[in-house]
């Protein structure tokens, strides 16, 4: 590898600049480009979806609109979240030849230097394979990863805030209660600089800590270089394709379903018709166990207060149709169940259709 | 030849800088990623393709791929016009080519448009595997299949 890296320093520029940039600096590289990290925040908050995502499947662009939120997709992968000034980007545009040719050792060099920065401010973050930052469970940032022209791209944060309620609302979901339950496993399982230090540290003094870590972690000096015209031309046809309707709309393709708050915890919604009704799922995995269940539909279940009772005595058992049906018979039993036409093994399946969708990346 | 836990048919052919396998039928090409690609990209989580009928150039995408939150083309050896996509193979599993690059995991079936000037590249049989061996080396990679 070069021992020297270009940065480019750029807080308070336009939300699509935030995201046009990494492109066109990874567009542009030659082989005499240098390995740039881009340290980048936005001065209004956005909505950013990821490469594969149906953007009006996965964002309520109705909220967005009434709100002012600016929509972009990116060309990495991932799901819509929302960003703003809350959150410091850090961009690795560099030549494939000087990251290690494994995603999972790539994701664990660029994130070990944001481990280091936590560390030194006092959090006890850590990776999470594959490309997660985690501190005592909870997740602090995502990570993505891109091919563009010849250079691979590696993006992430350092988090100050990030804005919990805003991102449940951003999101189309089938329901409010899962809106709800979104939110609340955000509040559960996400956490930021300022949560953890009780303040917010100082945006330069981090920004610098993060750029001595990085020099340390890959033995390089880094210089405060210039954005160059080829970039600045190649940035401008990336921003008109991101304003782009046919960029923005463009159809998500073969891409998995629910919404997925950290490495470990994913949040899905299903329906199944059974004879006496639909019996609606959403569920909260957690490393393979229902951590948190809720069911809804239009089924009649009595006594009234055992639909409750039900979910609570889902809660930590291992997803599987045997350990499901063992524990909703058991529940029938105690709590005398009466649901026509909706069976324990239609609980089952319900739950397990949920279960049994791939996870979302 | 299995090597470093990494499948490489010897009777296929092989682009191995952008390490995509072909199988030439008649006037057609099947493409797909090879074992150390599937392995090196991990879990394909998404998928999309270029339409049937596009001609696309050497080298560039053929199909972009979405795998633990990285995204990255699946590149033409050589220019080609897409005759058909797997697509409906991938929408039953998008882990197929993680689970079998060489047979239900393929890609794109293409028709060569410039092969004559373009195929110099390729290698196939024991060249292949002489080949894969050095770059398995240098990357330092054990190849993993896909179980469920």
């Amino acid at each position: 590898m070069s021992r020297k890296i270009r940065l480019l320093y750029m807080e308070g520029v336009s939300p699509l600049r935030s995201q046009t940039v990494y492109h066109a600096v990874g567009y542009a590289m030659k082989q005499d480009t240098p390995n740039t990290i881009i340290m980048v925040a936005p001065n209004a908050p956005y909505v950013c979806v990821g490469y594969h995502q149906d953007l009006q499947k996965e964002v309520d662009l109705d909220y967005c609109a009434a709100h002012g939120l600016p929509v972009y997709r990116r060309e990495v992968g991932g799901g819509a979240v929302f960003l703003d000034n809350g959150q410091l980007f850090t961009q690795w545009i560099f030549h494939k030849e000087d990251l290690p040719a494994s995603l999972e050792e790539r994701f664990k060099l660029y994130i070990d230097p944001l481990v280091a920065t936590y560390h030194e401010l006092g959090i006890p973050a850590k990776l999470r394979p594959i490309n997660d930052v985690h501190v005592n469970g909870k997740k602090i940032g995502g990570t993505g990863a891109a091919q563009m022209g010849i250079a691979e791209i590696l993006v992430g944060s350092l988090m100050y805030t990030f804005d919990k309620k805003t991102m449940s609302k951003v999101l189309k979901v089938p329901s409010e209660k899962m809106r709800d339950k979104i939110f609340e496993s955000l509040e559960a399982y996400m956490t930021t600089m300022t949560e953890q230090l009780g303040s917010t540290p100082d945006r330069v003094a981090v920004k610098d800590l993060y750029i001595k870590k990085v020099a340390e972690a890959l033995g390089a000096e880094i210089y405060e270089g210039e954005w160059n015209p080829e970039e600045e031309v190649m940035a401008k046809e990336i921003d008109a394709r991101f304003l782009s309707d046919e960029w923005l709309y463009q159809k998500g393709q073969l891409r998995q379903q629910g919404v997925k708050i950290h490495q470990d915890v994913h949040i899905v919604e299903t329906a199944f018709k059974a004879q006496g009704g639909l019996i609606r799922v959403i569920a909260r995995l957690t490393e393979g166990r229902i951590d948190d269940v809720t069911l809804s539909g239009d089924f009649t279940l009595l006594p009234s207060f055992a639909l409750g009772a039900l979910e609570q005595s889902l809660r930590g058992i291992a997803a599987t149709p045997e350990s499901l049906k063992s524990k909703i018979e058991e529940a029938y039993y105690r709590l005398q169940i009466q649901s026509p036409g909706v069976t324990p093994a239609d609980f089952t399946i319900a739950i397990m259709n949920a279960v049994r969708l791939p996870q979302p990346a | 030849m299995i090597y470093y836990g990494c499948d490489i048919p010897e009777n296929l052919y092989y682009d191995i800088e952008r390490d995509v396998w072909i199988r030439f039928e008649d006037n057609v090409a099947v493409l797909g990623m090879t074992d150390l690609a599937q392995t090196r990209c991990g879990k394909f989580t998404a998928l999309s393709f270029r339409d049937v009928g596009k001609v696309v150039q050497q080298g560039k995408a053929l199909a972009t791929i979405e795998s633990a939150k990285w995204v990255g083309a699946f590149p033409a050896p050589f220019t080609c016009e897409i005759v058909e996509t797997n697509e409906k193979g991938f929408t039953k599993n998008i882990l197929l080519a993680n689970k079998e690059p060489y047979t239900t995991g393929w890609l794109v079936k293409v028709r060569p448009t410039n092969l004559e000037n373009e195929r110099a590249h390729l290698v196939t049989g024991e060249a292949a595997t002489e080949k894969y061996k050095e770059r398995i080396q240098e990357l330092k990679i054990n190849c993993l299949r896909c179980i469920d």
